[in-house]
């Protein structure tokens, strides 16, 4: 990358992720956390619902996504709550460019470890849960659908966790604050998965990705134009 | 600060009556629907207090912006109250919709479009209240309200149409009765015109309950400056 | 026709529900006022004696 052309911009979007990929490629923290975390709860559903080979079909979707969801929260929680901590969060404030900057950074490191997290998660259910479908688990279509859904979540989480993570109540808030606000991405995401792991046609999944692409690209711009207001001293 | 200005005082009388005609219009005037009985009668209020929650969800949205565009805290004030009483409406709304819903459907709740919406917005404003809680410093605080509105504001509707849109594939299993007739029912025009002043009625009882809320508002910031020099 | 079935205990408890809620807030905004009125009160003399 020719560091001389490339504008500060995006200079200072790669500096936050690649501060926290390198943190945590050292410490590890973070990452162990959310996968135990996400592992522990597809345990949890073994025993909480019906999970023979016959419910899988129905059910694979739905358990898949609340995992990440779980997961997910535990991820931004502690990325944010890093930075709040160690005060970062200011150093970041002081350099001569666009806030939002901070606010790409971080969505993009987030999303890389949610994703991460993701990635391992799937086989790990493919082998628990082995069922005629499982190999669509690993199709682009799927993937795709896992990606998409991530970003949008994951950009709201961002956004949110900034705000949870400078009041009072901190961790018990972000859930509360991104669950009903990210209801759009949950439900499309479950419903766009369960239709490709059932091998609907194309024409089921569509509108659910429409309606995921819709909320990502509303809420990255609401995002990118709001950000500013939110880390304000 | 203390007395209510006259026009205030004007409303509390108008809102009043407004409310007890109502009411007649909806338990007497109306006429006793064939199909579902007396319970029908709640419709009127279900309607207008579920068009109250709408108004006051609009009103907490554009709040948010207006903040965020000119910083100035009465419109933080607002968007609390509107948010507060649109959260006490639509409650009501909710369960009118569910007690209505109960003897034709035979079960309390339905996850079907608009009241799956609506119990996603009432999290929303606990939400709302809650992130507020939290915060101290009345700017900030007032910041993040307008932030965490406008997010709702925009999330809501498109939680909405995703729902209806699930609805449309996973159709709601009701026993003895068309999932999609949503209590449907002939209206006889007495109905429509409880209906149509149940609607006015709660706009101005809306409008009345809102100016007492922004007095309470203003009060409330008084009284956190008076603490702050009291600290001094 | 059918005869038209009985639900008034639920329209009874429809509009309860909807008294007990709406007059329910019309007090807590009340109270809630007559302790900010009390506040106000106190925080002013408290400020005056520290003069």
């Amino acid at each position: 990358m020719d560091a001389e052309r490339s504008s500060p911009y995006l200079k200072a979007v790669w500096a936050v992720t690649w501060k926290d990929l390198t943190a945590e490629l050292r410490s590890r923290e973070l990452l162990s956390a959310m996968l135990v975390f996400a592992l522990l709860v597809i345990l949890i559903f073994n025993f909480a619902l019906e999970m023979d080979k016959s419910a899988r079909e129905n059910v694979t979707a739905g358990v898949l996504w609340t995992t990440f969801a779980f997961a997910g929260t535990l991820g931004l929680n502690r990325s944010m709550a890093v930075e709040k901590d160690r005060g970062c969060l200011d150093g970041l404030l002081l350099a001569p460019v666009d806030r939002s900057a901070i606010y790409f950074g971080k969505v993009l490191s987030n999303l890389a470890f949610m994703i991460l997290v993701e990635l391992i998660v799937l086989p790990v259910y493919a082998v628990l849960y082995t069922s005629p479908s499982s190999r669509l688990l690993f199709t682009p279509a799927f993937l795709g659908v896992v990606l998409l859904g991530s970003v949008g979540y994951v950009a709201v989480g961002t956004l949110l966790a900034s705000m949870a993570v400078q009041t009072r109540t901190r961790d018990v808030l972000l859930p509360i604050l991104l669950f009903p606000v990210a209801v759009p991405v949950l439900v499309a995401s479950v419903e766009a998965s369960r239709a490709i792991l059932q091998a609907l046609p194309w024409g089921e999944v569509l509108p659910w990705l429409n309606v995921l692409l819709v909320y990502d690209v509303i809420f990255i711009a609401l995002a990118f134009m709001v950000f500013d207001s939110i880390v304000e001293e | 600060m203390s007395s209510q200005p006259r026009v205030l005082q004007i409303l509390n009388v108008v809102s009043a009556l407004l409310l007890a005609i109502a009411a007649w219009m909806s338990l007497s005037y109306a006429p006793t629907e064939r199909v579902m009985g007396a319970v029908q009668r709640v419709f009127y209020f279900h309607v207008a207090t579920a068009w109250v929650g709408m108004l006051g969800f609009i009103v907490a949205a554009v709040a948010g912006v207006l903040y965020l565009v000119k910083a100035d805290l009465k419109w933080d004030k607002v968007g609390l109250a509107a948010v507060e009483i649109s959260l006490v409406f639509f409650f009501i709304a909710v369960v009118l919709g569910s007690i209505w819903a109960r003897p034709i459907w035979g079960t309390w709740w339905t996850w079907e479009p608009r009241l799956t919406t609506a119990a996603i917005l009432e999290m929303v404003y606990l939400a709302y209240l809650l992130l507020r809680e939290g915060i101290e410093d009345p700017e900030r605080r007032a910041r993040f309200g307008a932030v965490y509105t406008l997010l709702g504001g925009i999330s809501v509707p498109v939680t909405f149409v995703s729902i209806r849109l699930f609805r449309t594939i996973h159709p709601v299993v009701v026993m003895g009765g068309n999932p999609n007739a949503q209590g449907g029912f002939n209206m006889e025009t007495s109905m429509l015109q409880a209906m149509l002043f149940s609607i006015f009625a709660f706009s101005v009882i809306f409008a009345t309950l809102f100016w007492h809320r922004l007095r309470l508002g203003a009060l409330a910031e008084k009284v956190e400056q008076l603490k702050l020099k009291a600290l001094q | 026709m059918e005869p038209t079935p009985d639900t008034l205990n639920y329209m009874l408890a429809g509009y309860a529900i909807f008294s007990i809620t709406f007059f329910g807030y019309l007090v807590n905004l009340y109270l809630r006022w007559q302790r900010l009125r009390q506040d106000e009160k106190d925080l002013q003399e408290q400020i005056a004696a520290q003069k």
